[in-house]
């Protein structure tokens, strides 16, 4: 396997990252801007910086095709940023809630995005060309808390999303005149807006930190705070699940996660490491680390003088130097992303966490 | 709950808000049952409780301690009247209290290993929190809830270890260092996972 990617970008956290299609523009929530990097032969520089939102930015994505940016913000409002010959120019979405936004994921279709916010609701966001403004339609029931996370189904009708009540929920989002009817799927057939096509928690209900679709949109995980990933596999409308599988492990909560083809699910968080998860129907077990734990250069073994060692050891009343973790990333992972993909198998992804640090790795 | 947030000289300081807001919504957290946002848990009796105790002392008293551990474990009391929870509580302590220090560690990694073993490991975390807040372990003797105006403000297993007036110290003390090297033994089998899921965990013993 080949050495992961670093790029230390800066000293702060990073609240989310997302790439653009041709992989040349990075974009970084940092602070209250979003900040575009170039890649400049094996670095990213940094090349224009999105100023709009006054408070902390929070989530940030590229569509992939048209190359819009969206940002929300704690100022509870979103931007999209338009790409023109002249830069980026921003529309205000007005999402009409009253507490921080707190994730923001364009649909597949590139029609609509979602914000989830703590307002306990989710904004779903169209374009509405007759007024030519951004309309946001508001997912509200039976959601009881803050929403930490969405994730859309590849027929952008479904949205699945994680909340601080410790439920991961599916919901349609159908938009008349935006949307086609989606095709029938194991979350159902008729779809009107604000449909629960599916209402799941967990034995010790930890709060839910991520949710994702598999590549097909017929499984769904989630990762809450009780250190455990959930996968659930609907069986059809209002009828019980096929199979809802809890691992609990031995680890820090994950944060982020996502599916690498129908039997596969990496996921990271507090343990500053990616996991990889192994499965399917039958039942899902924690493979192990992406982490390589014997890299070169990390002075595991190194050979100290005693001279040297003793004073270390006067200096900082230790021998060894601790201060540094064995992961690459330094500090929580905030995100995962897709990199680069090849049909539903993800043969790259990249991380991005609190120590500033992107790391694109190797599947 | 009134609209108007009650505050004295010390919370005034930083209260930019002096309206409840939330109080003010129909829909906000303030106005509705939270519990109403899991499925219902059975309740257990007092006479359950007894029973499954007289169970486990005859299995330890046939020299099966980790069955008896698994059946503590296993009927763990989420919902139940405090003195229930109380009781089941005295009977984990008198289960761990029996197994031997060279014995916890193999018997724990034979239960994380089995079928649902995590989840039992799980709820022994849950009873060693409970054991450490709770002085009155290992005294043998009725377990009498503490009212909190004799709890001290830090209700952390050292500040209990120091010894109080009125409860034998040594005893608490060496009830609090088993449930500490159970806890250090738990921890190497289960992870820091456990202790996440015993503090997210709706369900409390």
């Amino acid at each position: 396997m080949a050495a992961p990617e670093v790029h230390h970008l800066f000293h702060n956290p990073i609240a989310d990252h997302s790439f653009s299609t041709d992989r040349k523009t990075l974009a970084i929530a940092r602070d209250t801007t979003v900040e575009l990097y170039g890649k400049v032969g094996s670095a990213f520089k940094l090349k224009d910086e999105l100023k709009g939102h006054d408070k902390v930015v929070t989530s940030v994505d590229i569509a992939p095709n048209s190359g819009r940016i969206v940002s929300c913000s704690q100022d509870r409002n979103a931007l999209v940023w338009e790409p023109s010959p002249t830069g980026y120019k921003p529309t205000l979405v007005l999402l009409r809630i009253n507490r921080a936004a707190n994730f923001v994921r364009w649909s597949p279709s590139e029609d609509k995005f979602a914000v989830g916010s703590g307002d306990r609701l989710i904004a779903v966001c169209y374009f509405e060309e007759e007024n030519d403004w951004w309309v946001s339609k508001h997912l509200k029931k039976p959601i009881r808390s803050t929403i930490t996370s969405v994730a859309w189904h590849p027929n952008s009708v479904l949205l699945a999303a994680g909340s601080t009540d410790a439920h991961a929920r599916v919901f349609s989002s159908f938009i008349k005149g935006t949307d086609t009817r989606p095709e029938p799927s194991v979350w159902g057939e008729r779809l009107p807006f604000n449909t629960v096509c599916g209402e799941y928690l967990n034995n010790s209900a930890g709060w839910v930190h991520s949710v994702a679709f598999s590549p097909s949109g017929d499984a769904l995980a989630f990762a809450a705070h009780d250190s455990s990933i959930t996968v659930v596999y609907p069986s059809g409308p209002d009828q019980p699940p096929k199979a809802v599988i809890s691992i609990n492990t031995q680890l820090l909560p994950f944060v982020s996660l996502i599916w690498n083809g129908e039997a596969e699910i990496i996921a990271a968080g507090y343990d500053c490491e990616a996991f990889r998860f192994k499965g399917g129907l039958n039942g899902w077990a924690l493979s192990g680390t992406l982490e390589s734990k014997a890299r070169p250069g990390l002075g595991d073994t190194r050979e100290e003088s005693a001279l040297n060692k003793f004073r270390q050891m006067d200096l900082k009343g230790k021998a060894k130097d601790d201060t540094q973790l064995k992961t690459i990333h330094q500090n929580t992972i905030t995100t995962l992303r897709p990199y680069e993909t090849s049909g539903s198998s993800v043969k790259k992804f990249s991380s991005s966490g609190v120590d500033g640090r992107i790391v694109i790795w190797h599947t | 709950m009134s609209i108007i947030q009650q505050h004295t000289q010390a919370s005034l300081s930083d209260a930019w808000r002096t309206i409840n807001i939330d109080a003010l919504q129909e829909d906000s957290c303030v106005n509705f049952d939270t519990s109403t946002l899991h499925p219902p848990l059975p309740e257990i009796s007092d006479a359950e409780v007894r029973q499954l105790t007289n169970q486990v002392r005859q299995l330890l008293r046939g020299g099966d301690a980790e069955g008896a551990l698994r059946g503590t474990l296993e009927s763990p009391v989420y919902n139940g009247r405090d003195e229930a929870k109380e009781a089941h509580l005295q009977t984990v302590i008198e289960v761990l209290q029996s197994i031997k220090a060279s014995d916890m560690t193999p018997m724990l990694q034979r239960i994380y290993a089995s079928p649902g073993g995590s989840e039992c490991l799980d709820v022994l975390m849950k009873y060693l929190y409970k054991g450490m807040a709770t002085t009155s372990a290992g005294s043998g003797a009725p377990a009498v809830p503490r009212t909190p105006t004799r709890v001290t403000p830090q209700q952390t297993g050292f500040s209990q270890m120091s010894g109080r007036p009125g409860v034998s110290s040594e005893s608490t003390g060496a009830a609090m260092s088993v449930l500490l090297s159970w806890h250090e033994k738990v921890v190497d089998v289960a992870g820091m996972g456990c202790i996440t899921r015993c503090m997210t965990d709706w369900r409390k013993v």
